[in-house]
């Protein structure tokens, strides 16, 4: 945690500030969810360095919207997590996971596959236009 | 390893009202998780010496020390849901 997060939650913690005027300071130190995606010369700009999140976005006909976040650290973590689990438990993982439609042996995922997998995750975009106007889009940045 | 998440934020936003504005100072219970992550690296370590016998020797610990490990790169974790009436924001910092 940097020093100015941590000066700002002391403050708050404190009662030297609220919670709305922290809420604004820590606005100020990370970009805000709601702001929009990076445009194409920004997104291409950012591919050649090393991802940081992972992003899905929906936009449904209807005007419903989704946009998720996630850290490819959490990604990495997670998948590497799985070398770990017990035998017994990732076959117990796999069969639910088949009967939900994803059959996929994570138990077979070694580590220099995670890393490759995180690698082509730079290049990869998923834009799915549907017919009844609903868009998605999974990419990283 | 990064340190766990110090904040949750949650926000609910109804026809253009802020209905929920949640701040959930997640370092408060970072003692707590300590101790409690404590005790279950124990137990694993525990569970791996009475499994070294067995022929598949699974790795309670490691495992124990990723899934803390996990918690902390949650962090920067943003969902963001808007549909016609209600707006729902969970960031984790």
């Amino acid at each position: 945690m940097n020093q100015e997060r941590l000066r700002i939650l002391s403050l708050l913690v404190a009662g030297k500030i609220t919670s709305e005027e922290a809420d604004r300071l820590l606005d100020a130190l990370e970009p805000h969810p709601e702001t929009p995606a990076p445009d194409e010369a920004a997104a291409k700009t950012a591919s050649t360095a090393a991802p940081k999140f992972l992003y899905v976005k929906v936009l449904s006909a209807a005007g419903d919207n989704v946009n998720v976040k996630i850290p490819l650290s959490l990604v990495r973590a997670g998948l590497k997590l799985t070398s770990l689990i017990p035998a017994p438990a990732m076959e117990q993982i796999n069969k639910s996971m088949a009967e939900h439609g994803i059959a996929m042996d994570f138990s077979n995922m070694k580590s220099e596959d995670v890393e490759d997998l995180i690698t082509a995750l730079r290049e990869m975009e998923v834009n799915v236009d549907a017919k009844n106007g609903d868009n998605v889009r999974v990419y990283s940045a | 390893m990064r340190v766990p998440p110090y904040l949750l934020r949650l926000r609910v936003t109804e026809a253009g009202r802020t209905k929920v504005r949640l701040w959930l100072p997640m370092f408060i219970f970072w003692p707590l998780l300590l101790v409690l992550g404590l005790l279950a690296v124990i137990v694993a370590l525990v569970a791996d010496l009475v499994s070294l016998a067995s022929v598949q020797r699974p790795r309670y610990t490691g495992f124990v020390v990723r899934c803390l490990g996990l918690l902390g790169e949650a962090r920067g974790t943003e969902v963001f849901v808007n549909t016609e009436s209600q707006t729902v924001v969970i960031t984790i910092r």
